[in-house]
This record gives structure tokens, C-alpha cells and sequence, in this order.
């Protein structure tokens, strides 16, 4: 299966690091960036169910203007499960706010959270997951 | 200070009431209400009453009945019960139901009533400067929060950013990928250092003190011009001012520059980049002791459903560009320090025009 990764995040730099970073790991693996999570979202529910073949990890940052991590999750959330099963959402952030962290995780759709700058490590751990 | 103290006096023996104003009238501002509708009218209509005084035995509802009630409905007012001495238990009532501040006993000298009005007084000032210091500590406490949960975000954020990019340096060989990333650290190094230089503004503007001298506009234009000339010219962005000051204007000059930065450094940012015909239009004029400026920019321009906010601290309507959401925000704190206005008219992808009057002072 195919696996590509989706990164979601205001920041240029953050987009680029995580590009980097994973194009590093594993050259086959396809990464595209949005700054916007209402574009992300809208590309995500307007991208037709055959072409959902491969799997996809969401890097979502939490604190972005228009449209912010939580706002995106809820939103997602509403997407049919045909939709919704062909991602993963990892929160990518950098907030050391315990009630931000702890209302993220709520969600169903939320795998887990990593803490900023995405490393190498990090990605390994992410296939790992995707693997099992 | 010099208003007289306003007190309301409540007694079903209309003789009481006129004794009570002739002797305390010149030095008071004397309420007279013979029943406890008439009572809550007065305390409606002028909430600054300070104090109530009023008689426990009355047909209808006792006097320590009545501060109950009051307690919740008004509970601004201290509450004095006359009584006669003999009267043990109302006393109790008054204090324990009534919560009453002090009782005067019937009948009474003109020097028990006015001790009770000085002490009253002073309870009543301490009472609301507090409430006053709370409201002040509540800001400032909401305020601390914001900061504390924008410390990960514009701080920790930024920094997070450079520190990946270290890490994958030794990753990268090609130079235009180097450049492009060092183009990109240095944007968000930018962000965190207007960040801070804003946190400053903020803190200069909540803390520092008026310093009043007399505004020379041309002066001022001639000092920001510069700033925005490198911007106008890389960018294609039209800046045209007019400045008509015939009269002395007096102010503080930072907050007024602070406000003029903000405003031109967010019409500058905010163009259109598809838009051939940029531009941003100031005007000053000083008429009346009043200065009227209007800064009009050929934006992106502003959604009708963010204009509400974004005069609040840390609220961002664009990611286009490097914003802190402390702009505004600082804009309405400098203008409150000078008591002036803003307005804000925008239409999307057409532009936004701020229109700012200031006193002088």
C-alpha cells in the first residue's frame, strides 16, 4: 500500500523541515503541504473515493489562523468513514498547553501528538505505526 | 470628591423624614421615601446612592426584611438600621439576615447619624476601589493567560523552526535548497522578533505615563516615510499623503507613532498582490483641536464576520502574511490612552480604510 503524507501548517519553514525530513527517510514517500487547513480540507473531501487508495498521515498543526487544528478535526470528523478511513491525523505542534493536548486527543480521529521539530526518529515511529 | 454624598432615607413617619433631611441637607444629599416601593425607586433610578438608612418598624416589611431584599437586588449601598434600644433581636437580624454595616439607635443626635455617614462613607470608597482592583487584576490575570498560551505558539514556535532546520542542515547539499532555507528562517526569526518588539509596545502602553508635547504631523510623516520607501518601491505600492495641519496640536507622540505604524505597516502588508494598481492612502488633518486620519489601503480587505475582532489581542483574520495578532490590538490600547477613535470600513478584495480621530490635549 502506498502511503503519503499530508502536512497541514501556517509555517513555510515547518513545511519545509517536515518535507525534508521525510523525503530523507524514505525517498518514495509523497508529501504535499498546505498552509491553509480549510484548503487541506476542502481538497481532502473533494478528492473522489477511488483515487483514496493509499493511506495518508495528516501532520496537523494546532495554532493556525482561518482555520485551526481543532476547527479542521471537527470538521473531518463529518467526512463520510470511506473518506475518513484512508487518513491519519498526528498532531505536529509545538504548544506545551496541557488543556490544548488533552482536547485534541479527545477526538476519535486523533492518533496521537508529536511534539515540534519533526525528526527522523519521529518519522520512523510514524511507519512503524502505519506498518502494524 | 466635592458632589455630596447621596443617602437614602426610608421611615413610615413622614416627621422622621423631614427632621432626618433638615438637619443633614446642606452637608448630604438627602432621599425621603416613606414606604419601600418608593425606596427601590430611588435606588433604580440613581444607583450612586452611597448609603440607606432605614427604620426597622414599619407596616408592611421590617427594616432588616427590606436590606435582605436590597443585599442582592443593590448591593452597592451600605445599609444602616435605626432602631430603638430596647429592640435586641432586630439588631441581631439586622446584622446576621441584613448584613447591615452599622445601626443607629432612636432616637438619634445629629452626631451619631453623621459618624455613621463619615464611617459608611469610608466603607463604601474602600468597597468599590476594590471591586474596581478586581476588575483590573481580572484583566490583567486574562491577559497573563493569553501571554502564557501564546509563549508556545509565537515563541516556542519559531524556535522549533530554526531548531529542525539546524538538524537537517548536514542532511542538505544543494546551495539553492540551503538558501531557500535560510530565506526561511530568517522570515520566522523576523516573526519572532516583531513578536517581541510588539510584547514591548504592549508593556510600554499598559504601564508607561503620558508625555504631552506639541505634534508637528510633517515631522512625524517625514520620520515614517523612510520606513515604508523600500516597501513601496519593491512591491509596486502607490503611497500618497496629504497633511494639513494649521493649528497646534498637542499629544504624546509614541503612542501616536505606534498607531501610524501599525496602521501603514498592516495597509502595506495586506495589498493584493495581483491588484497593478497598489496603493496607500494617508491623510491628516488637524482641525479644531481634533486630528482626523484616514488610512486607505487597495487590500485584500477584511471579512464583515472578522471585523468584530480584530481589535482583540492575538486574533489573527490572514495568514497571507507574518502577523502577531498584537497590531490591533496595541492600536486600541494607544488609543485609549489618548481617548481617541478608529472606524473601519472594508470590502473584500477591494480594500480597508481605518479612519482614527484623536483629541488634542
Amino acid at each position: 500500500m502506498e502511503l503519503s503524507f499530508m502536512i497541514i501548517d501556517e509555517s513555510e519553514l515547518d513545511c519545509f523541515i517536515a518535507r525534508k525530513i521525510i523525503e530523507n527517510t524514505d525517498k518514495s514517500l509523497k508529501v504535499i503541504t498546505f498552509h491553509n487547513a480549510k484548503i487541506a480540507l476542502t481538497t481532502i473531501s473533494e478528492t473522489p473515493v477511488d483515487n483514496h487508495l493509499a493511506r495518508s498521515i495528516i501532520l496537523l498543526d494546532l495554532q493556525m489562523p482561518i482555520m485551526d487544528g481543532f476547527k479542521f478535526v471537527e470538521e473531518f470528523e463529518k467526512l463520510p468513514s470511506t473518506i475518513k478511513n484512508n487518513y491519519i491525523i498526528i498532531i505536529l505542534s509545538a504548544t506545551m498547553n496541557a488543556n490544548d493536548i488533552s482536547r485534541v486527543l479527545a477526538y476519535s480521529s486523533v492518533n496521537s501528538i508529536l511534539d515540534k521539530p519533526l525528526t527522523r526518529e519521529k518519522v520512523y515511529d510514524m511507519l512503524m505505526l502505519v506498518n502494524l | 470628591m466635592s458632589e455630596k454624598i447621596k443617602i437614602l432615607y426610608v421611615d413610615d413617619e413622614p416627621d422622621n423624614l423631614v427632621g432626618f433631611k433638615a438637619s443633614l441637607r446642606l452637608d448630604y444629599h438627602i432621599f425621603t421615601a416613606v414606604n419601600i416601593p418608593e425606596a427601590l425607586g430611588f435606588l433604580n433610578n440613581h444607583p450612586d446612592i452611597k448609603m440607606v438608612f432605614c427604620d426597622q418598624r414599619m407596616p408592611g416589611k421590617t427594616g432588616v426584611e427590606f436590606f435582605e431584599e436590597i443585599r442582592r437586588s443593590h448591593p452597592l449601598p451600605v445599609r444602616i438600621l435605626l432602631t430603638g434600644y430596647t429592640d435586641v433581636e432586630s439588631i441581631i437580624d439586622g446584622i446576621n439576615k441584613g448584613n447591615i454595616f452599622r445601626y443607629v439607635k432612636k432616637p438619634w443626635t445629629e452626631g451619631d447619624v453623621i459618624s455613621a455617614i463619615e464611617e459608611a462613607n469610608k466603607f463604601y470608597m474602600a468597597n468599590s476601589m476594590l471591586l474596581i482592583k478586581n476588575d483590573e487584576l481580572q484583566k490583567a490575570y486574562n491577559e497573563l493567560n493569553k501571554f502564557a498560551y501564546s509563549v508556545s505558539h509565537d515563541i516556542r514556535g519559531p524556535l522549533s523552526g530554526i531548531l529542525g532546520a539546524i538538524n537537517i542542515a548536514s542532511d542538505i547539499d544543494d546551495v539553492d535548497e540551503m538558501k531557500k532555507m535560510l530565506f526561511l528562517m530568517e522570515k520566522s526569526l523576523k516573526k519572532l522578533d516583531t513578536y517581541i518588539i510588539s510584547m514591548h509596545d504592549y508593556y510600554s502602553l499598559q504601564r508607561g505615563e503620558l508625555k504631552i508635547t506639541e505634534i508637528d504631523f510633517n515631522k512625524i510623516i517625514d520620520e515614517l516615510k523612510p520606513l515604508y520607501s523600500v516597501n513601496s518601491k519593491t512591491n509596486n505600492v502607490k503611497f500618497n499623503i496629504n497633511v494639513n495641519q494649521e493649528q497646534i496640536f498637542r499629544g504624546d507622540e509614541v503612542p501616536l507613532k505606534l498607531i501610524l505604524n501599525n496602521l501603514l505597516s498592516n495597509a502595506f502588508k495586506y495589498q493584493d498582490k495581483s491588484n497593478p494598481n497598489k496603493s496607500v492612502d494617508m491623510s491628516i488633518e488637524v482641525q479644531k483641536n481634533l486630528a482626523t486620519i484616514n488610512i486607505k489601503d487597495t487590500g485584500i480587505g477584511i471579512l464583515g464576520s472578522h471585523i468584530g475582532d480584530i481589535f482583540n489581542l492575538f486574533y489573527r483574520a490572514n495568514s497571507q502574511e507574518v502577523g502577531s495578532g498584537f497590531g490591533l490590538y496595541n492600536v486600541k490600547s494607544a488609543l485609549m490612552k489618548l481617548n481617541g477613535q478608529i472606524e473601519v470600513n472594508s470590502v473584500m478584495h477591494q480594500g480597508t480604510t481605518f479612519k482614527v480621530t484623536i483629541p488634542s490635549i
